[in-house]
């Protein structure tokens, strides 16, 4: 078989893009239809900038979900004769498949170029926004108290959020992500015969994936004290749930086994939450001590509500606005921090298609083969180019209100 | 381009339009509007917020913004279409020939610039002069705005000074260039009355002195009354009334004015004997303006089919000069008619003591550095000695100054900071030293409060139902939530808001309405004392007087005891029972309201009623503006705290006020009085209003 022009591999590429097309497709028209409904998220259509960037995102969110309908390979399979191959070269003919090209070419393991992007879009999808969340988790849950409270507590709680932000944060992933750190500590047996290592990163884990819990009790426990029926039931399910989780993503010990994670994962993991709660942090009680001199915060002290009521139900929902807008860009950078990772081979497993070790691969050839390394730089700038302009676009609908 | 001269008015607006150009459409801001000043004439705009009479004066700067835009008329600055100016020609214009004096003198000033030097740019940037020349010439207009020590002033940077020095300087900065127009926008909303009172008065005195014309833009009719020599009334974007001060205060011909007059509390007015009249309705948003005259749903005289038919015009009054009305039934209203006798009410019976405060101090300390905790501490005397009862059903005013002490009192009484000495017994116990976390849910309930700021009261992430729900929660009232659901819709009913406003969010409502809701909070959990934190006066004058007539209604059926905070005497006069006057943390005098109002005075209190503006011209005040500004309460004075400022202070020998703080003095009948003049001075104290025989 002859290979493909350059006009056929975009044409392949975009009709392999089909139904991520459909999808958009049916989420803009979705959205614009409702526009005048759906709030600060219907406004988000009034602005080019920020349909641009959400129409950015999502392409990827989609992408990542239906990757199996998009990749025309597996991540892992290797062809012969395809090493290094250009963009467009069709794979040797006794494969049978859908789409029987190299659509962006084939790296220096023989693997296709294309299909890892989209796999390795699920990597990026799975871990940074996840990670980004527990990061608002914890800066949420120590920000507040510290701009309301104030005194004692906030000297200690900046003075540790500085200490973590003084460090250099890829110097801290070395150490964080080092077999001997790793391995460190002594061994426990937990239930089930699972068995736990008391290493920094593992503590860690224990430590930063307690706030959610913590967090949703503490909520629904200041709002709904007055009503026990609906506290008691609340209360419950967080942590019949959270616990559950928790022994499984903390511990590795999931009676059930649906719960866990890849412990290089959980490294991983833990390390960006921990370098991103500190300025989530920051911001959270910035906006706190701004937010606690207002009156219906007074009028909530005046009735004798307590500090965690007026922190969580009073301040937090009007502190909105500007997380939200931080939180889109919060996702960006730990894209790229994930990326960078992985560029210095601390990413997920070597294998995997994650695109920062992608990069680095291709890097070693870049000066004769270019086209390994280029996909996935190009997806990593996309996606964060578009949280940036959602975020944009999201700060600039909300200040017009 | 230098200063032209022209024998014709100073500034003539014709016809102006002018429209806010949104994604939402055309807004129009500001109908139809002319208005001529004359040479060394003062024009007083005024309406409420929202009726664009600050869009008139950023129209004249030529200073719309990029959604802004004058759609028709002309506005002519001495006889040249500023329309037809190119940008430079514009630029020259504004700050030397037109200055504009703003709100908030704070942001006016550059933070980052010392005072002196932001004075010489004026000179040095329009006229080229040196920068000696420009040093003397700033010198000299900070002396003329009467700031004590100029060569202090000059170096000092504007946070070193304070609100009123602030503003006295941006007056300076303004006058600097002798400008032939100066726009005020609000120039003293941010300052106290006493403070405002000097402000003011040093804007007549220089308006005559540099012979400078005026455009006044005020809510405050008061204020109009005491600077300017014409006034026009603004309503909704248009003018609707226009003509000399005295036309227009005595002979007032359109249903706006007249009822605008009728809703502000004037000397005479009676909570119980003749309560405010009230608009009715609201002021209509610029997108929803009715047809024809835009008074019209909320007028007594309004006529179906022919006010709400088409544009009214403004037309003359027959018999006065330059007196003009926007009203089709001009000439068929009787307008020296009565008002229609609101409905008058039985003086409500004063019962038992609720609240009795007795010698409570409340001192702040301030460490000199927050992190080290290191050098001297520093005492604030937020409250000092004060003593007071309060009884059930009863309106207590408390009167005073920013700094006075009041909202430390507020939060002592709520528990949200404890006393450092003395006793607050509520219903006979003790609670001075009792956190509000360690008090029991119904003395929590039973001292409840409303604030200031309606945009800031209710929280805006929440429907207002739920917010008045979780009131009712943590007071444990109702048995259920269907009980409360109820009990909220009640609430909702006894502030006259309808049921529906349940699911609305905060947002959706106007100021009036917010403050509504803010007093149905307070009163859900059937208050003894409810603390009302200047409730009204961020509200516009219309909706002042409905606010406060409900909350004298709900105070009256629920026998509360109001503790009615504000530095505005003429509303303090129209509802109170008894009024406590404070000072730097001291109250200087306390009485029952006639008491108070009446000789003697104490000499601060006498300064406050002659600051008040009153927009009545019947009104004689004897004028006494106090020197300076309140001392700070970290440092306050020896003695006497008003000392610094009181002009009796010659009258009492031995230099008694400098060493030492005067007792409490009982008149007669439980008048109070913190003062060292001797009883021959308070006898021969002359009342400062006086209403001149009609």
């Amino acid at each position: 078989m002859e290979p493909l022009s350059s006009i056929q591999i975009i044409g392949q590429i975009l009709s392999q893009f089909l139904p991520v097309w459909i999808g958009l497709a049916a989420i803009f028209a979705v959205s614009i239809a409702t526009k005048g409904r759906t709030g600060l998220y219907g406004k988000l259509f009034d602005s080019p900038v920020g349909m641009i960037g959400f129409g950015l995102v999502m392409f990827w969110i989609l992408t990542a979900l239906m990757a199996p309908l998009i990749a025309t390979f597996e991540p892992l399979v290797q062809l012969s004769g395809m090493k290094n191959k250009l963009p467009g070269t069709p794979v040797p003919s006794d494969i049978t498949a859908a789409v029987p090209y190299y659509l962006l070419g084939g790296d220096n393991l023989a693997r296709d170029v294309f299909s890892r992007m989209i796999w390795g879009s699920q990597t990026v999808m799975k871990i940074a926004p996840s990670a980004t969340l527990f990061a608002f988790m914890v800066g949420v849950t120590l920000g507040l108290p510290a701009g309301y409270i104030t005194g004692k507590l906030d000297t200690f709680l900046s003075f540790l959020a500085n200490l973590v932000l003084a460090f250099p944060v890829i110097l801290l992933f070395y150490l964080l992500v080092t077999p001997e750190i790793r391995m460190a500590g002594t061994e426990i047996t937990l239930w089930g015969g699972s068995k736990w290592i008391t290493s920094i990163p593992n503590i860690m884990a224990a430590v930063l994936f307690l706030f959610p819990i913590v967090f949703f009790v503490v909520l629904f426990q200041s709002r709904f004290f007055t009503v026990p029926g609906k506290r008691n039931l609340y209360i419950g399910i967080t942590l019949l749930i959270g616990l559950w989780a928790y022994s499984g993503l903390a511990f590795n010990a999931d009676p059930v086994g649906i719960w866990g994670m890849d412990p290089n994962l959980l490294n991983i993991f833990v390390s960006v939450v921990f370098v991103n709660s500190p300025t989530v942090f920051r911001i959270v009680r910035g906006l706190t001590m701004d937010i606690k001199t207002r009156d219906y915060v007074a009028a909530a002290q005046t009735r004798g509500e307590g500090v965690w009521y007026i922190m969580l139900w009073e301040i937090l929902p009007n502190a909105r606005g500007p997380l939200i807008v931080d939180f889109c860009l919060r996702i960006g950078y730990t894209s790229i921090l994930l990326g960078t990772l992985g560029f210095f081979g601390l990413g997920v497993s070597p294998e995997s298609p994650d695109w920062g070790m992608t990069i680095n691969e291709g890097r070693k050839l870049l000066s004769i083969f270019p086209h390994p390394a280029l996909p996935p730089a190009l997806a990593l700038m996309s996606l964060v180019l578009g949280l940036n302009l959602l975020a944009d676009g999201l700060r600039e609908q909300s200040l017009k209100d | 381009m230098a200063k032209w001269d022209y024998d014709g008015p100073i500034l003539e607006i014709d016809q102006l339009s002018i429209s806010f150009f949104t994604r939402a459409g055309e807004i129009p801001a500001v109908m139809d509007f002319s208005c001529t000043v004359m040479p060394g004439e003062a024009m007083g705009l005024v309406g409420e917020s929202g009726c664009g009479k600050s869009t008139v004066a950023l129209g004249v700067m030529q200073d719309l913004g990029v959604n802004g835009k004058v759609v028709g008329g002309t506005i002519k600055f001495k006889g040249r279409d500023l329309s037809l100016m190119s940008p430079e020609e514009l630029r020259d214009l504004r700050g030397n020939e037109i200055a504009m004096i703003y709100q908030e003198p704070m942001a006016s000033l550059n933070p980052a610039m010392k005072v002196g030097k932001q004075l010489m740019e004026v000179p040095m940037i329009h006229e080229g002069v040196s920068k000696q020349q420009a040093w003397d010439m700033a010198r000299q207009v900070i002396e003329d705005v009467r700031l004590p020590d100029p060569d202090r002033i000059m170096r000092a940077f504007p946070h070193q000074l304070s609100g009123g020095q602030q503003q006295r300087i941006v007056i300076a900065m303004a006058l600097m260039s002798k400008p032939s127009l100066l726009i005020l926008d609000e120039p003293t909303t941010a300052l106290d009355v006493t403070v405002e009172a000097g402000i003011v008065e040093l804007v007549k005195e220089l308006g005559v002195k540099y012979g400078t014309s005026m455009l006044f833009i005020s809510h405050n009719l008061g204020l109009i009354l005491e600077t300017c020599d014409r006034i026009c009334v603004m309503y909704s974007g248009e003018a609707v009334e226009t003509g000399s001060i005295k036309d227009v205060f005595d002979k007032m011909r359109h249903p706006y004015t007249q009822a605008l007059f009728r809703s502000i509390p004037l000397p005479g007015a009676d909570k119980n004997s003749r309560p405010l009249v009230a608009i009715p309705g609201n002021f209509p948003l610029p997108h929803e303006r009715p047809p024809g005259c835009n008074f019209g749903p909320r007028c007594d005289y309004y006529e179906e089919g022919r006010c709400n038919k088409g544009d009214i015009r403004m037309a003359p009054i027959t018999g006065d000069t330059r007196h003009d009305s926007r009203c089709l039934r001009l000439n068929e209203i009787d307008w020296n008619a009565r008002v229609a006798a609101a409905a008058t009410f039985e003086k409500t019976p004063i019962g038992e003591v609720v609240l009795k405060v007795d010698n409570l101090k409340k001192y702040y300390e301030v460490a000199a550095n927050a992190i080290f905790g290191g050098g001297e501490k520093r005492v604030v005397k937020a409250n000092e000695t004060l003593s007071f009862e309060a009884r059930e059903a009863e309106t207590l005013a408390i009167v005073g100054e920013s700094g006075c002490g009041k909202s430390t009192l507020a939060k002592v009484l709520m528990g949200l900071e404890t006393a450092t000495s003395g006793s607050v017994m509520l219903n006979g116990k003790e609670i001075s030293q009792v956190d509000i976390n360690d008090r029991s849910t119904r003395d929590v309930a039973s001292i409840q409060m409303v604030f200031q700021n309606p945009f800031d009261t209710l929280n805006p992430s929440h429907k207002i139902g739920k917010q008045i729900i979780r009131v009712l929660e943590i007071f444990r009232v109702g048995e259920n939530e269907a009980d409360r659901e109820e009990k909220m819709l009640e609430l909702l009913d006894l502030v006259k808001l309808p049921r529906q406003f349940a699911d609305r969010m905060p947002r959706q409502l106007s100021g009036g309405q917010k403050q509504r809701v803010g007093i149905a909070r307070a009163f859900a959990g059937a208050p003894q004392i409810v603390v009302a934190d200047e409730p009204v006066s961020a509200l516009d004058v219309s909706v002042q007087a409905a606010v406060t007539d409900l909350l004298m209604e709900i105070q009256r059926n629920a026998k509360t005891t109001l503790l009615f905070i504000s530095h505005d005497l003429s509303i303090v006069r129209y509802l109170s029972d008894r009024v406590m006057v404070m000072y730097l943390g001291h109250v200087v005098e306390m009485g029952t309201t006639d008491q108070v109002f009446s000789p003697p005075y104490h000499p601060y209190t006498e300064a406050l009623l002659s600051a008040v503006p009153i927009a009545d011209t019947s009104v004689v005040k004897k004028h006494i503006v106090l020197d300076g500004d309140i001392p700070s309460a970290v440092n306050p004075p020896p003695g006497c705290p008003f000392q610094t400022r009181c002009m009796h202070k010659v009258n009492v020998p031995g230099g008694l006020c400098d060493t030492e703080v005067p007792p409490m003095r009982d008149l007669v009948d439980g008048h109070q009085i913190k003062c060292h003049l001797s009883q021959a001075w308070l006898d021969q104290m002359e009342p400062v209003i006086q209403i001149a025989a009609e």
